[in-house]
């Protein structure tokens, strides 16, 4: 069979309205199979790093407030670290000074003790001495007297006379 | 020789369709639902197994075509005219297909007015219906007798050229392709057959021929002679074509790779510009048509 050609140039109604409906169709199922699928995972990326970027904003501003209490926490600390440390300061120089008091009040009350002693030391030997010195004088006495004296004069002669010498000492 | 150029091939024809009348499905037809099968499929298997993440080299052809489609619509209308886009990218992936499966040596439905037509139609309708939009369907139709009543006629004509010069223009560049395409191929396969007749008159001439330029290659190969070594290849392969011619072949060789150089314009270059063309206008008539 001779195969059968249109002429070069034609108007076809048929060929016109298919092509027309093939054009509609073609494009849904271009819209539906491909520019669609295509424009919601590119949306959904979009959207996934929309998340990502305020994930991140809200990160970074909970990271400076994070940052600002920390600061502000120093801050105290190292406020009260002075606090601390001028207290300690002040107590060290009240106690030390404290220690030196009673270091001095001690030493006072040593030197006081120690006076006293030696006045009492004193008083004794003193006393020692007066009754060496009653001693002597009543040998002299007896010396001179050339007798004995009865105790009780004796006793007597003896502390009027160291009444005379303590007046005299 | 000579040259018969015919529009498309008529498949089959029914008489006394309601309506219609003579029905006659053409090769046009037939190829356009190859190309839309083949659109389709395409547009199936890039479609599918699409990842918000990680994605494969595929996914990232597919969405640069998107994008760039995108870009090239919001270019030349601006926002607002985004449902567009769909159209825009039918029509162009449409019309490429289209051109280029004439390369494999398959009629191009392209090379059919009607089809240029259908898509100038549509887009004619979007046009006026823009137009009746942007201005109301008063002052449209008062804008036919603008300046003066008299010229209303060239106005309605100059509206109704709209879509048939844009039809005309792709048409008439594709089917220039077609024409000169047939041309060369009638002309080389005149060429090869005068070539090889002269060639394969005679065995004897054959294998001179061959031999000649086997010897040539081999010198330009051991001189280290590119252009000699190329040459003596080209005869020596002209050679044995004659011998086979003289054994009785008569396959037309030069039509062989030759027409590709040529297609190279006609079929890729002027195929991919006329559907950017045609997409093109589509996006400034319907902008223009919307006034802003």
């Amino acid at each position: 069979m001779e195969a059968l050609y249109q002429s070069l140039v034609t108007v076809n109604p048929v060929t016109l309205i298919a092509q027309i409906c093939n054009l509609f169709i073609q494009l849904l199922i271009v819209k539906i199979f491909f520019l669609d699928k295509i424009k919601a995972v590119i949306d959904r990326r979009r959207e996934a790093a929309d998340r990502e970027i305020s994930d991140a904003q809200a990160a970074k501003s909970e990271a400076a407030a994070i940052k600002q209490t920390y600061e502000q926490n120093m801050l105290q600390s190292r406020a009260k670290a002075e606090e601390l440390l001028t207290t300690a300061q002040k107590s060290a120089a009240e106690h030390s000074e404290q220690i030196l008091r009673q270091a001095q009040q001690q030493a006072q009350q040593m030197r006081a003790k120690a006076s006293s002693d030696i006045e009492l030391e004193k008083k004794k030997a003193i006393n020692e001495a007066k009754n060496e010195i009653s001693d002597l004088a009543m040998a002299i006495a007896g010396k001179v007297l050339e007798r004995e004296l009865n105790p009780a004069d004796q006793s007597r002669l003896i502390d009027n006379f160291l009444n005379e010498l303590g007046d005299g000492l | 020789m000579e040259v018969e150029i015919n529009g498309a091939k008529i498949l089959a024809t029914f008489e006394n369709v309601p309506l219609f009348g003579t029905v006659q499905i053409t090769q046009t037809l037939a190829v356009a639902w190859l190309v839309m099968l083949i659109i389709s499929a395409l547009c199936v298997w890039l479609g599918s197994g699409l990842k918000v993440t990680g994605i494969s080299r595929k996914q990232a052809v597919a969405e640069m075509l998107y994008t760039s489609l995108v870009n090239f619509v919001r270019g030349n209308m601006g926002a607002g005219f985004d449902r567009y886009i769909p159209l825009v990218g039918t029509i162009f992936v449409t019309s490429v297909v289209s051109n280029l499966i004439g390369l494999v040596g398959i009629w191009s439905p392209t090379a059919d007015l009607m089809t240029e037509l259908a898509w100038a139609l549509v887009v004619f309708v979007l046009i006026t219906y823009h137009k009746i939009k942007a201005a109301g369907i008063g002052s449209y139709l008062k804008g036919f007798l603008d300046p003066i009543f008299i010229l209303a006629p060239i106005n309605v004509m100059s509206e109704l050229f709209t879509p048939v010069s844009m039809a005309c223009r792709h048409f008439g560049n594709i089917l220039s392709g077609t024409v000169i395409s047939a041309l060369i191929y009638a002309a080389l396969t005149a060429a090869s057959s005068a070539l090889f007749s002269r060639l394969g008159s005679s065995l004897l001439v054959g294998v001179v021929v061959a031999l000649a330029g086997g010897g040539t290659a081999l010198l330009g190969r051991k001189e280290g002679k590119k252009f000699w070594f190329i040459l003596g290849i080209v005869v020596a392969v002209m050679g044995i074509l004659g011998i086979l011619a003289n054994l009785g072949s008569t396959f037309p060789w030069l039509t062989v790779g030759l027409p590709a150089i040529v297609g190279l314009y006609f079929d890729w270059f002027s195929g991919c510009i006329q559907a950017f063309i045609f997409c093109t206008l589509t996006t400034l008539f319907i902008k223009q048509a919307a006034g802003d």
